[in-house]
């Protein structure tokens, strides 16, 4: 992909995101935000337990394009993935994903989504054990 | 725009229109969104990020005059270029970059009232073809940091001294201490919060109407005199890295004519980090 097709991809994901909007069957909501330029993401985790995967992923927030768009695209992503998948997920090959030479100085924005839904893994994880639950 | 005490500082959305093909003006975009140029810019104007281009990639600085210099010179900008700056955010980051600029002494650099919102708002062309404009040569100049750029021990010599003006122009929740950042913006990793012993307070966006306008230059003497901040002080502005308070630096500047005011780029994400330095809380200086 060079520099124009991200471009393009980043573009076509924030003029049109992909499961877009607060999901009332969420186990977690995660809020997460970038210190650097005010972009916000909540994330809807909805995990099946029987398989330890993500059921859906839904976002919503505002901020810059590449925040918003770096979050559309998790969301189909993630979809399906096994929660140790998303634990090992690198913050790096997130960059490359998106286009590393469009978003290589807003790498904070580029992984606010990718770092929010590790920590709503987190709390998932913490959760069941609190409560009890596999 | 003719009554504020230096017009030629800003230029407004239809002498852009006129200017598109004029090989002496460079119209540039500096953005916080850094994909909003591609979205769609001015026909001809090129990118500026303020991350990527005008900052030290390690160290907390600016360029130095020869990156500078090879910044301007790859960008078809030469010395004697009339730069007009717009962006989003109100020209928030315009400004920025027109502080950037003057460190440099770039002599005609210029903002366009409104910026990226009132030329959108009127509905003039937007593309997004990047231009291809041809190299040009550009004198190295040394930057200056002493005439409108304040460090933190200037700072803090400037507390409580007799004609000094400190004005903080973030939000008043970030004044009074009760947050680190912008309300709707994250916490972030400022140890303490409050403001400068004297400052006073004065949000950056009270000086732009609703269409990104700046407010008229008697609406201006009105906001900032009224709480001691006149041309007869020698005014320091700071917000959390520099950049709202640069909005301000050019409004008390250029709109307003004050003939002593220093930007301290360092702000709160240096002052509230600091060791031992002075903090006032609540919502009196």
């Amino acid at each position: 992909m060079d520099r124009q097709e991200a471009i393009e991809y980043l573009l076509d994901h924030y003029e049109h995101p992909r499961n877009h909007g607060a999901l009332d069957a969420a186990d977690v909501v995660m809020p997460g935000g970038n210190p650097s330029c005010g972009d916000v993401v909540t994330l809807y985790l909805a995990v099946d337990a029987t398989t330890d995967t993500v059921a859906r992923l839904m976002f919503e927030g505002q901020g810059c394009t590449i925040s918003q768009a770096a979050a559309s695209i998790l969301t189909e992503l993630a979809a399906g993935r096994t929660l140790d998948d998303i634990e090992a997920m690198d913050f790096n090959d997130m960059i490359d994903l998106l286009g590393r030479e469009v978003v290589n100085t807003r790498p904070r924005c580029a992984t606010l989504a990718l770092g929010t839904l590790k920590a709503a893994v987190a709390r998932y994880r913490r959760r069941g054990t609190t409560d009890g639950a596999s | 725009m003719s009554d504020y005490a230096h017009p030629e500082a800003l230029v407004d959305t239809a002498w852009v229109a006129a200017h598109l093909d004029d090989a002496a003006v460079r119209i540039v975009e500096c953005d916080e969104d850094v994909l909003l140029y591609d979205q769609g810019h001015i026909p001809g104007a090129i990118k500026l990020d303020w991350v990527g281009d005008l900052n030290d990639p390690v160290i907390r600085d600016y360029l130095d005059g020869e990156r500078f210099a090879a910044l301007c010179g790859s960008r078809g900008i030469s010395n004697d270029t009339t730069v007009v700056l717009y962006g989003d955010r109100h020209n928030w980051w315009a400004t920025y970059a027109l502080w950037v600029f003057k460190l440099f002494g770039h002599r005609d650099v210029r903002i366009m009232n409104g910026g990226r919102a009132r030329w959108i708002a009127e509905q003039r062309p937007l593309t997004r073809d990047i231009p291809q404009h041809s190299e040009a040569v550009y004198r190295v100049a040394v930057r200056d940091d002493q005439r409108i750029r304040a460090f933190r021990d200037e700072v803090r010599a400037h507390i409580g001294q007799p004609g000094a003006a400190l004005v903080d122009v973030r939000s008043p929740q970030e004044y009074t201490g009760e947050r680190t950042h912008m309300p709707e913006y994250p916490q972030e990793g400022t140890l303490r919060g409050g403001h400068i012993p004297t400052a006073v307070s004065v949000p950056w966006a009270r000086a732009v109407n609703d269409d990104s306008t700046f407010r008229s230059r008697e609406e201006l003497e009105q906001l900032y005199g009224a709480l001691g901040v006149t041309n007869d002080r020698d005014v320091i502005t700071y917000c959390r890295i520099g950049e709202r308070s640069s909005h301000t630096w050019f409004v008390l500047t250029y709109l307003l004519g004050y003939p002593q005011v220093r930007n301290y780029d360092g702000s709160w994400t240096e002052w509230g980090n600091g060791v031992g330095l002075p903090i006032a809380r609540g919502a009196h200086p």
